[in-house]
């Protein structure tokens, strides 16, 4: 643990968005064929995973079965839940007709809309069912058929927690835990992800009894484990990679927590892996001190939010891709000649 | 293609025999590589190119974001003059073998066609700046002006708790900076044609951005480049891939087969992917791929 009397902000790391090929592919084609120009918000799914190699964090993916295909009956995506390298995570997309209107979309709104559903979900107790709805993401889109090139950008609402959230300590796994309670940890933190029904499951408890004995628990168990008088620690998939700062789900999360069991101390888990197994060199436990002040300021008026990612150039604006190549028939006639 | 269509999928086992496997052992060393190594999954692709002989949820095997934090042409020159990676003991070092590692005076005449010197020009100069994606030269005239959207947004968030990061690309990981780096989605699909595992490669730039499949090369070893490895349509995902040629796939996997065999190890089918994967990793060097292998080949017959 570092030393109490410099705490810091604890800053998150931004999550990152990948979008294959295929996403842009069932986009056109639901849009020529199923959409035209209707431009109603399409409900859909993203991916990832906890990190799993020391050099690169881990994205938010969209691949083509994040989109409903065309024959689904309520246009939602079809979700095959239990794989271990695809944590669902529910999103929406607005895609508009026109380039015009892309641009005059109002970020600010949509932001805040998305960010009062993961902030009523917290309050309604959804998040205790489903607690990937902390996760919620944007995307906004221009798919430009003619050219074949796609404007886009997504934003990862996050719930501001004011004054911010301090570091008390924050330390490889490995370092925090004693060597029996390590393993144990690894093989608790293995068995959960090699069950098909936990393995998708992005936040849960580390709950460690007197005998270093530990568990990987359901989040709505929190109150029977302290009860018990074990060590319990607020686990996430960690997407991120850095060795000093958490990925941006312990946000959400960690309002989350404060609005739910009050905490002003809260110990978490930041879960990363080593080629598919529990690595504890590279996750990271610390420790966050929480206000206690927001709580009851918090729980009338939402919070602000933050999270529209920055482009390839760092900056704030969307991002764009042309697959006329792999796309445009003229072309394609004209490669296979 | 038309071949494939026409051949009918292999059900008896040539495994020892040709190094080929029959579909229901590319499902079993499938669902090994998945279980050992869970970085990989099955995937199902698009639903159009789905193949019937194979099953639904088993359409091909996929591990993503996969980091290659330098090109392979550059570290070329350092595997010669180490002497190559020597993965098994061969002696008529004609295989598989003949790779980056392979001593300079056994190179065939073909090597001597390749534009290694040009590409290697390339990925020197591309290392040490952020790639433009997916952007060819000749297609300029696409790409829509992007200042003028950044400064017309030019959303502001305050917020002390973002982290804001400046992201450096390199060669090297440095603990002192946030080393962005290539990545790779490498898919392994079932050629029917071939009898045996296909490897496929689809690269992000440094902020995930697609790589265009000829980039894709600077990754490649350079004896494979623009030859073993070529640019073809993907079986199960849409657009265009790097993959490694399957032609000389089975006669590898045989050679590799037979050193085992000689050695009194009795090879098991379910383990042919490892051994594939670390064969394919003589040809992609720096892809860093999962295909840990800490547990026996197979039976031991001494």
């Amino acid at each position: 643990m570092a030393d109490q009397g410099t705490e810091s902000i604890l800053q998150f790391a931004p999550f990152q968005s990948a979008v294959d090929e295929g996403f842009w592919h069932r986009l056109s084609s639901l849009k020529l064929n199923k959409l035209g120009i209707d431009d109603s918000p399409i409900p859909i799914t993203g991916f990832y995973a906890p990190c799993s190699h020391p050099h690169v964090s881990n994205h938010l993916t969209l691949v083509s079965e994040s989109l409903p295909s065309e024959s689904s009956e309520h246009f939602r995506p079809e979700i095959i839940r239990g794989n271990r390298n695809r944590c669902p995570v529910p999103g929406i997309l607005y895609n508009t007709n026109t380039l015009e209107g892309f641009q005059s979309l109002d970020k600010q709104s949509l932001l805040r809309a998305e960010a009062r559903k993961i902030w009523e979900d917290i309050r309604s107790g959804k998040v205790d069912e489903d607690n990937s709805v902390l996760l919620r993401f944007i995307v906004i889109s221009f798919a430009d058929l003619k050219n074949w090139s796609f404007h886009y950008w997504f934003a990862f609402p996050a719930l501001i927690l004011d004054p911010p959230a301090t570091l008390v300590g924050l330390k490889p796994a490995a370092q925090w835990f004693s060597v029996e309670e390590a393993e144990s940890v690894t093989a608790a933190c293995n068995d959960w992800r090699n069950m098909c029904s936990t393995t998708d499951v992005p936040f849960f408890l580390v709950s460690i009894s007197s005998n270093s004995a530990a568990s990987i628990r359901h989040l709505v168990e929190f109150d029977a484990c302290r009860k018990n008088g074990d060590k319990v620690l607020f686990g996430f998939y960690d997407p991120c990679h850095l060795p000093n700062n958490p990925g941006w789900p312990l946000r959400n999360y960690l309002w989350y927590i404060s609005r739910r069991w009050s905490l002003e101390k809260v110990q978490f888990f930041c879960y990363r892996e080593s080629r598919g197994f529990a690595n504890l060199e590279l996750s990271l436990v610390g420790e966050a001190s929480i206000s206690n002040s927001q709580d009851s300021r918090n729980d009338q008026n939402m919070p602000n939010a933050v999270g529209w990612e920055q482009n390839n150039r760092g900056r704030k604006a969307p991002r764009c891709i042309s697959l006329a190549k792999t796309m445009d028939p003229t072309r394609l006639a004209i490669s296979a000649a | 293609g038309t071949v494939e269509r026409m051949t009918s999928p292999r059900t008896v086992s040539a495994f020892k025999e040709k190094g080929v496997l029959s579909i229901n052992e590319f499902i079993l060393a499938g669902d090994n590589l998945v279980s050992k190594c869970p970085t990989w999954s099955w995937e199902s692709g698009e639903p159009s190119k789905r193949k019937s002989y194979l099953p639904q949820d088993k359409q091909f095997l996929m591990t993503r974001n996969v980091p290659c934090l330098r090109r392979a042409a550059s570290i070329e020159e350092e595997y010669e003059a180490a002497g190559g990676e020597v993965l098994l003991d061969n002696e008529d070092n004609d295989g598989w073998l003949a790779t980056h590692g392979k001593p300079k005076e056994n190179k065939n005449d073909e090597d001597e066609n390749l534009p290694s010197m040009e590409t290697l020009e390339i990925s020197k100069k591309e290392t040490i700046q952020s790639i433009p994606s997916y952007f060819g030269e000749e297609e300029e005239e696409d790409i829509p002006d992007m200042a003028e959207f950044e400064d017309a947004d030019n959303l502001i968030e305050n917020d002390p708790a973002t982290l804001q990061t400046t992201y450096l690309v390199a060669q090297e990981p440095d603990d002192d900076n946030i080393l962005r780096t290539r990545t790779y989605d490498v898919s392994i699909t079932y050629d029917k044609y071939y009898q045996t595992p296909r490897v496929w490669l689809t690269g992000y730039d440094e902020s995930r951005m697609l790589l265009q499949p000829e980039l894709v090369l600077e990754d490649v070893s350079q004896d494979h480049a623009r030859k073993t490895v070529t640019i073809e349509d993907h079986p199960h995902l849409p657009g265009k891939h790097a993959s490694v040629h399957p032609c000389r796939h089975g006669a590898v996997m045989k050679k590799i087969i037979d050193v085992l065999m000689s050695r009194g190890v009795e090879p098991e089918v379910d383990k042919y992917l490892f051994l594939f994967l670390k064969f394919v990793a003589s040809v992609i060097p720096t892809i860093e791929y999962d295909y840990t292998m800490d547990f026996d080949l197979g039976s031991s017959s001494s």
